[in-house]
C-alpha cells in the first residue's frame, strides 16, 4: 500500500505511544528550580552533537559527578538528537537538560509550554552578582518570550563574510567596508577571472542573513529589523528592504557572484570559494570547523564584517545566532539540569570550550583568553557592536520564511524584482498576521 | 463435516497473517485518518480537534498544488523514458554474447547503490563545474551549460534523469522476463509467417507483455509519486518549489513547521492520488487483449 503514509502513521502511533503513563508528572516541577540546594539522583543530558562534539559536555559532567556523589549523570547526544527528543518530548518524558540543535523547533516547545521558565535561577547569587549578569543581556534577550526566560544561550554563531587573507593579499585587495567600496573591489575581481562571490543557493537564508538583514538594518537602523520581525503591517517591503533588495540585485546583475549558485549546497559553495572560484562567501563562523576535511592545503578563511551599505543604521550592528539549552517542563530533575549548566557556563568552563573548540560564546569575559586567529576578528566585531540581532523569524514563523527563501531565490534566478520579491515578502507576512492560529511573537530591543 | 475441517484450517492458517496486517497496517490507517483532524505540532501530547480543517487548507494549498503538479510531470517525463528505455535494453540483454552477458550483469547496479550515495552523485555531475557541463563544453556547446539545479526550467528534469538512471534497472528486469515468458511457439509461428523486427514487436510481443506492463506502471506510478530522498537531497525542492514533491511538501509541514496534524492530512492526500492513480491503471489494464481474443 502507501507506505508513506504507513510510515507517517506509524511515526504518530510511535510518538503517541507512550502518552497513557507518567506525561502528568510536570506538574511536580512546578516549584522554579534554582540549581541550589542538595543534588541527587538520576541526570540526564541530551545533546546535539555538531562540529564541537559533545566531550566537552561529558567533561563538564564527569567533573560534576566528582562534586556531587549523589548524582548520576548520563550525557548522551548525536547529530540529529531532535529526532529522539521529540517523541520523549510527547511521551512526557524528556531529558532533563537538553541542548537539542537546529533540528528542533525550539518556539514551538515553547508554545506548547513545554520549557521551563528559567528566571528563579537566573537571580541567584553567582560571585559578586547574579548569574544572570554572567550572560551577554543582548543574547539573554533572544531566548525571552513575555519577559520570561525559557532557555539559555550558550555558544555565539557571528554571521559576516569570509576570505582568503592570503588571496586577498597576494591580489592586493583589502576586505571592503560598504557596499561601495565593494563595487569597487568586484570589479578588480572579476578582472582577474574570480567571482566576488558565491553563496548556497539552495539554502537561501545564508544570503537573506549575510545580505538582505544586514544591508535593511544599514539603510533603515535597527528599527526597519525590529518591525519586520514583529511583522508591523508594510515592513517588509519597506524602503529599507526594497533597497537592500535591490543591492542584491544590482551585484547580481553585475555578475558578482558565482555562476551557478543558485544550484548549490552550503557545501558545495564553500568548496569552490577555498577552491580559489570565488572571493568571499557569506557564513557563521562554523565555516572553519564545517570546512576543515576539505580545505586545500594553503587555504584559510578570515572573517570580515558585512560591508556597511551606508545608510543611516549602525555600521557595528551584527547580526548573530544561539542555539541554546533547554529544561523541558517534565524534566524529572530540573534543578540538578540548572545546576549542572550553572557549571557548564562559568567563566573558567566557558575560557575553556572557546579555547578548546575554537567558538565564541555568551558568557561575557569567556574571549579573554588567547583566541585561535580565526576568532580574533569576530571576537572584536563583537565587541564593538551598539546593537546585536538575530533572525528570529525564520524560526517564529516558518513558512512565511519559506516565502521569503523562495522569493529572493527567483529573484537571483531574474525571474522577479526586487519590489515583487519584497511585495511576497510583506504577503507572505500579511498571511501570517492573519493566521489566528499562529502563535505569534515580539522582538525588544 | 469436512468442509467445516476445511474451513478451520484456512481460518488458522490466515489468522495470524490477517491480524498482523489489521494490527501494523488498517489500524495505523485509520489513525491516520485520525490525526489528519487535529491540529497538532507533534511536541507534545496537546491535541486540538479541528475537523476538516486541514483539508480545507490542504484543498487551497498552493504549494501541494505545485507539488502535485510536479510529480505528474516527474511521472510523464521519468515514466515514458524508463518504460521505452527498459523495453529497448530488455530486447538488448537477451542472448548469449560476450556483451548481452556484460550488459546483464551490470545493468542493475543503479539499484543496488543507495539512494542517497544516487542523489550526491547526480548533484556532482549537475553542480555548474560538474561533469555534465565539462561534457557540454568539451563537445564546444559552451551555450548549452547550465545551472541544471538551480535554474526554474531544469531542475525538475535533472532530477528525472537521475531518477531515470536509479529506476531504469529494475524495469528492465521485469520486461526481460517478460520477454522470457513469450512462449517461444509464438516466436517461431510469428517467424514463419514473416513478421520480424519492428513489425514483430508491434503486433505481437506488446500485446504479449500485457501483465508486465500493468505491474510496471502501477509500480512506476508508486515509486515516482512517493520520491522523497532524491528530491530532497538534489535541490531541497528549489529552487523556490520548482521541484517540490509531495512528500518534500509533507517532511516541511511535519518537522521543520510543526504542523504534525497537517502532514498527516498531506499523506491522507497523497494516498488518495496514489490509490486513484492506481485504481485508474487497474480500470485501463482491465482486460488481458490477449485473451479477450482467444
Amino acid at each position: 500500500m502507501n507506505k508513506t503514509l504507513l510510515l507517517a502513521t506509524a511515526l504518530a502511533v510511535a510518538i503517541l505511544a507512550g502518552c497513557g503513563g507518567p506525561s502528568s508528572s510536570s506538574a511536580t516541577a512546578s516549584e522554579a528550580p534554582t540549581g541550589e540546594g542538595e543534588l541527587k539522583g538520576d541526570l540526564e543530558v541530551m545533546a546535539f552533537e555538531g562540529g564541537y562534539g559533545i566531550d566537552m559536555f561529558q567533561k563538564a559532567a564527569a567533573e560534576f559527578q566528582e562534586l556531587h556523589p549523589d548524582l548520576k549523570i548520563k550525557v548522551s547526544g548525536n547529530p540529529r538528537v531532535w529526532e529522539q527528543i521529540r517523541p520523549r518530548m510527547v511521551a512526557g518524558n524528556p531529558p532533563d537538560l537538553m541542548f537539542p540543535g537546529w533540528g528542533m523547533d525550539h518556539w514551538a516547545l515553547v508554545a506548547e509550554d513545554q520549557l521551563l521558565p528559567l528566571d528563579a535561577a537566573l537571580d541567584t547569587k553567582v560571585g559578586d552578582g547574579t548569574w544572570r549578569d554572567t550572560f551577554d543581556p543582548n543574547m539573554l534577550k533572544l531566548c525571552q518570550k513575555d519577559g520570561k526566560t525559557y532557555m539559555l544561550p550558550y555558544y555565539i554563531m557571528v554571521y559576516g563574510w569570509w576570505y582568503d587573507p592570503a588571496v586577498f593579499e597576494k591580489n592586493g585587495w583589502t576586505p571592503p567596508t560598504t557596499f561601495s567600496e565593494l563595487l569597487v573591489l568586484g570589479e578588480k575581481m572579476k578582472a582577474v577571472g574570480v567571482a566576488p562571490m558565491a553563496f548556497q543557493g539552495q539554502y537561501p537564508y545564508y544570503m537573506i542573513e549575510g545580505m538582505l538583514f544586514p544591508w535593511a538594518q544599514g539603510i533603515g537602523g535597527i528599527q526597519a529589523i525590529v518591525d519586520a520581525q514583529n511583522l508591523k503591517p508594510g515592513a517588509w517591503n519597506s524602503p529599507a528592504f526594497l533597497k537592500a533588495a535591490q543591492m542584491i540585485d544590482e551585484l547580481n546583475k553585475k555578475g558578482f557572484f558565482l555562476a551557478g549558485s543558485t544550484g548549490m549546497s552550503h557545501t558545495e559553495s564553500q568548496t569552490q570559494f577555498l577552491n580559489g572560484k570565488a572571493a568571499m562567501v557569506p557564513c557563521g563562523s562554523w565555516i572553519e570547523s564545517e570546512m576543515k576535511e576539505v580545505m586545500p592545503p594553503g587555504a584559510s578563511v578570515q572573517y570580515m564584517p558585512v560591508p556597511f551599505s551606508e545608510g543611516s543604521g549602525d555600521p557595528t550592528a551584527l547580526l548573530i545566532g544561539v542555539e541554546p539549552w533547554m529544561v523541558p517542563a517534565a524534566a524529572k530533575n530540573p534543578n540538578a539540569a540548572v545546576a549542572l549548566y550553572k557549571h557548564m557556563t562559568s567563566l573558567e568552563k566557558a575560557k575553556e570550550f572557546v579555547r578548546t573548540k575554537g567558538t565564541l560564546m555568551t558568557i561575557k569575559g569567556s574571549d579573554q583568553v588567547e583566541l585561535p586567529r580565526v576568532l580574533q576578528k569576530p571576537a572584536e566585531t563583537v565587541r564593538n557592536a551598539k546593537v546585536v540581532y538575530a533572525n528570529l523569524v525564520r524560526q517564529w514563523y516558518p513558512e512565511m520564511w519559506k516565502e521569503f527563501e523562495g522569493g529572493i531565490t527567483s529573484m537571483l534566478n531574474g525571474e522577479i524584482t526586487p519590489q515583487q520579491f519584497v511585495d511576497r515578502c510583506e504577503s507572505a507576512a500579511e498571511k501570517a498576521r492573519q493566521n489566528k492560529n499562529l502563535v505569534k511573537y515580539e522582538m525588544s530591543l | 463435516m469436512r468442509g467445516r475441517g476445511r474451513t478451520a484450517f484456512i481460518i488458522s492458517f490466515l489468522a495470524p497473517a490477517v491480524l498482523f496486517y489489521a494490527a501494523f497496517v488498517l489500524w495505523p490507517l485509520v489513525q491516520a485518518f485520525q490525526f489528519s483532524t487535529f491540529r497538532w505540532r507533534g511536541l507534545s501530547a496537546r491535541m486540538t480537534p479541528v475537523g476538516g480543517d486541514n483539508y480545507r487548507q490542504l484543498w487551497e494549498d498552493q504549494a501541494f498544488a505545485t507539488a502535485l503538479k510536479n510529480n505528474l510531470l516527474l511521472l510523464a517525463e521519468a515514466g515514458v523514458v524508463i518504460i521505452a528505455l527498459a523495453l529497448m535494453v530488455a530486447h538488448v540483454v537477451r542472448g548469449q554474447g560476450p556483451v548481452q552477458k556484460f550488459l546483464r550483469s551490470i545493468y542493475l547496479f543503479p539499484q543496488v547503490v543507495s539512494m542517497v550515495v544516487v542523489a550526491v552523485m547526480w548533484q556532482f555531475i549537475f553542480n555548474p563545474q560538474g561533469l555534465f557541463n565539462a561534457g557540454l563544453r568539451a563537445l564546444g556547446l559552451d551555450a548549452l551549460t547550465r545551472t541544471w539545479l538551480g535554474e526554474s526550467a531544469w531542475a525538475l528534469p535533472s532530477v528525472a534523469v537521475a531518477f531515470v538512471w536509479y529506476a531504469v534497472g529494475f524495469y528492465i528486469m521485469l520486461f526481460a522476463a517478460g520477454l522470457e515468458g513469450i512462449p517461444q511457439e509464438v516466436n517461431e509461428a510469428a517467424e514463419l509467417d514473416g513478421s520480424k523486427g519492428w513489425h514483430r514487436f508491434c503486433h505481437i510481443t506488446w500485446h504479449l507483455l500485457w501483465s508486465v506492463k500493468r505491474v510496471a506502471v502501477t509500480y512506476l506510478v508508486i515509486n515516482v509519486m512517493n520520491t522523497f530522498a532524491l528530491v530532497y537531497l538534489m535541490t531541497r525542492g528549489g529552487p523556490d518549489r520548482r521541484s517540490e514533491v509531495m512528500l518534500t511538501y509533507l517532511y516541511e509541514q511535519a518537522f521543520v513547521n510543526s504542523n504534525f496534524g497537517y502532514a498527516t492530512a498531506l499523506a491522507v492526500g497523497n494516498f488518495v492520488v496514489v490509490m486513484g492513480l492506481s485504481l485508474l491503471i487497474l480500470f485501463l489494464f482491465r482486460r488481458n487483449p490477449v485473451e479477450a481474443r482467444a
